[in-house]
């Protein structure tokens, strides 16, 4: 034998190959997110399984966050990523307080500086789709998305996730009211924007969770749904399916 | 993306309503990223009111369409009536199984009426021939997550056939609309005891 | 003020016993040589106004800068050795353009100042291990103006010694003793910015001592709409002569009431 290798020291095993070790930094907690703006108000849900391969770890584990200012945020994907990124951003907003005399941190501003966190890590990324939601300087709802090293964009709806890829067309479809057309103008005429009610959102939101839960097997269990309004975060649950 | 089953792209499903069935699939043929025809129908009828669509591979799909006229022509010649819904799953999948070892890359979906009962029938297979009899819808192709999220939030059990169609129609467009490998125009069948409805809708052309 | 020279004289890094840092306290004597600059916040803007020493009939006047820009939204006026004010400008200008890409949003002009201060005491070495900048204070006082959606118009005064205040007025340079007399008897919080425009180089008028002309006053102003503008030279001549004018209406109508004392 030309050469030999042992898988370790404890190992009495010889191989004539070598035996690449890899370290993978990497894993995928699953799970699915969700932010919706609405006139005055914004919601952002999440459910609450939190599960490795096929194993579930948690029927509740939150994933989204208030994180002062009005501001709630949820960093999906790789749990613990997603939990250092929103540290680390509850950290900056107190030094942005610090250093600007306990001026609050607006949407865009805080907007922006996720994108700085997140593309600060370009080359060893955390490995989440983030949401935060708000409502902007005159009050509005908004809801920015990103990529995981930093590319945003302010938007109307986003899911991001496991289950984004079902649910987004699903958003499309009843918040946008794409591919609608006002009846008797022989799809001429599109079906306008309007927003919709937080009741409305609510039972939107539900139902995409519904669906999601029924078709994937890494969501489930409970949703939390964060609404922002001018008057503060509150907070609703409600289970999903757990099989 | 040398998965065989996502090179030309496509989607296409199928749903159940009160005494009616709709099949429906995007028009797109791609080679990858790049556009070729806007005019591949994916949606084939091999009986009165039998139902084939077929997303993959477009040789396959090609193939296979053939394959299955030959065989559905031979069955009308010696059985003298065409072919049930059911009947004609049971083709589809002992045809897959047969080359167990070196497939077909496609995903075939079958909607049809019974001709004695009028029942809706609806089916699915995986590449192999592995029958998914579902009571509710099916879907297949490169959009399929993006379906399952439409049909599992739009579907209701007994609509009756229009309401079939905009619930068909609504689902296949915004799925199509998030997936880069299928739209490019959408044909939909709506079956009734009585006839068969195709349309063909407008959609974006991105 | 320091009649016998000391041992402590000389660091920059060690009290008197009596508690001074001497270096520090010289450096605000640097400033009191400089020319003259003023600022005024009023509920419109601030102005700045500055007095330029042309020394000779040869000198470039547009030569010597001494209102410069930070960001659109900030301008300041400098007055002691303004060689030192190019790092802390540099400095400023790198805060405010960071800020805005890091947060999407124009900078406080108090977090502005504040970082500028920063800066002034890196004559020792920081308390996170930050090098150490500079050998000794720096020699220059700057007025900071700006706007803000928080405060509104503001205007900073920050010195060499680290420390910055706000006011409504502030002179600093040769002539500050007299000029922040005249601010303290001539401002009130009312003051458009127009009159602002005129106290300015009414107050360097008086302290100056050359005749006051486009050529050795300059005027700035940051407004909500309009941020930094340098008054051009047109501009700041037809002030000048507003201001002539009105003085001369006003020392007639003073000769008036004089003329008309006499008469009872």
């Amino acid at each position: 034998m030309s050469r030999t290798t042992v898988a370790s020291e404890y190992s009495a095993e010889i191989q004539s190959t070598p035996i690449e070790h890899r370290f993978n930094p990497y894993s995928d907690n699953g799970g699915t997110v969700l932010g919706i703006a609405g006139k005055d108000f914004a919601v952002l849900a999440g459910d609450t399984r939190h599960v490795t391969g096929y194993n579930i770890n948690s029927r509740y584990e939150p994933r989204v966050f208030d994180v002062g200012d009005n501001i709630v945020m949820t960093a999906n994907g790789f749990a613990a990523d997603g939990k250092a990124l929103i540290d680390r951003f509850k950290n900056q907003i107190k030094w942005y307080k610090f250093n600007n005399g306990g001026k609050k941190l607006e949407m865009q501003s805080a907007a922006r500086y996720i994108q700085q966190l997140l593309y600060g890590k370009r080359f060893f990324p955390y490995y989440v789709s983030t949401l935060i939601a708000g409502l902007d300087e005159e009050g509005r709802g908004a809801v920015y998305s990103y990529d995981p090293v930093g590319s945003y964009e302010r938007e109307q709806c986003r899911a991001g996730g496991a289950a984004a890829s079902l649910i987004m067309p699903f958003l499309d479809n009843q918040v946008n009211f794409k591919n609608q057309f006002i009846p008797g103008t022989d799809g001429k005429e599109k079906r306008p924007f309007e927003y919709l009610s937080l009741q409305e959102v609510i039972e939107l939101v539900k139902d995409a969770f519904n669906s999601a839960a029924e078709r994937h097997i890494h969501v489930g269990d409970g949703l939390e749904i964060l609404i922002v309004t001018k008057d503060g975060v509150r907070t609703e649950y409600s289970p999903l399916k757990r099989d | 993306m040398s998965d065989p089953s996502s090179i030309n792209g496509g989607a296409a499903v199928a749903m159940v309503g009160k005494d009616c069935v709709a099949i429906a699939s995007d028009l797109r043929l791609g080679n990858q990223s790049l556009g070729v025809s806007n005019n591949f129908e994916k949606v084939f009828q091999f009986g009165d009111k039998t139902f084939l669509g077929l997303t993959g591979l477009a040789s396959d799909v090609t193939t296979l369409s053939q394959v299955f006229r030959l065989k559905t022509n031979l069955y009308k010649l010696r059985e003298e009536r065409s072919i049930e819904p059911q009947t004609f799953a049971n083709l589809v999948s002992s045809t897959l199984y047969e080359k167990r070892f070196g497939p077909y890359f496609i995903g075939p979906i079958v909607a049809g009426l019974d001709s004695k009962t009028d029942k809706p029938f609806i089916c699915g297979f995986d590449l192999i021939g592995c029958i998914d009899f579902a009571k509710d819808f099916i879907v297949s192709g490169t959009a399929s997550d993006q379906l399952y999220g439409m049909c599992e939030s739009l579907y209701e059990p007994n609509l009756e056939p229009e309401d079939l169609f905009e619930t068909i129609s609504q689902a296949l467009l915004n799925a199509v609309d998030r997936d880069a490998l299928s739209g490019w125009g959408c044909v939909v069948y709506v079956i009734t005891k009585d006839r068969v409805v195709k349309r063909v809708l407008r959609t974006r052309q991105d | 003020m320091f009649l016998t020279r000391s041992e402590y004289d000389r660091g920059v890094l060690t009290f008197s016993p009596e508690g001074r840092i001497f270096q520090v306290e010289y450096s605000l004597e640097a400033i009191k040589l400089g020319s003259t600059a003023i600022g005024i916040a009023t509920l419109e803007g601030v102005i700045l106004g500055v007095e330029k020493r042309v020394t000779s009939s040869l000198l470039e006047h547009t030569s010597i800068e001494k209102i410069v820009e930070i960001e659109s939204h900030i301008g300041c006026a400098m007055s002691g050795l303004t060689a030192d004010a190019r790092s802390m400008i540099d400095h400023a200008r790198v805060e405010a353009v960071t800020h805005s890409l890091h947060y999407d949003e124009q900078i406080l002009v108090e977090t502005l100042t504040q970082s500028v201060c920063d800066l002034a005491l890196r004559f020792g070495e920081g308390a996170q291990g930050e090098k150490r900048l500079m050998s000794r204070p720096f020699g220059v006082a700057l007025l900071i103006a700006g706007y803000d959606k928080d405060k509104g118009p503001q205007l900073y005064h920050a010195e060499p010694s680290g420390t910055f205040y706000r006011y409504d007025a502030k002179a600093i340079g040769s002539g500050s003793e007299g000029a922040q007399a005249e601010l303290q008897n001539e401002y009130h919080k009312l003051l458009t910015l127009k009159e602002a425009e005129l106290l300015a180089l009414k107050v360097l008028k008086q302290v100056m001592e050359e005749k006051l002309d486009c050529k050795n006053a300059q005027l700035a102003s940051v407004t909500k709409d309009g941020g930094f503008v340098v008054y051009s030279d047109e501009k700041t001549d037809e002030i000048i002569k507003e201001l002539t004018k009105q003085q001369a209406e006003s020392e007639d109508s003073v000769a008036e009431a004089v003329a008309l004392e006499a008469q009872h």
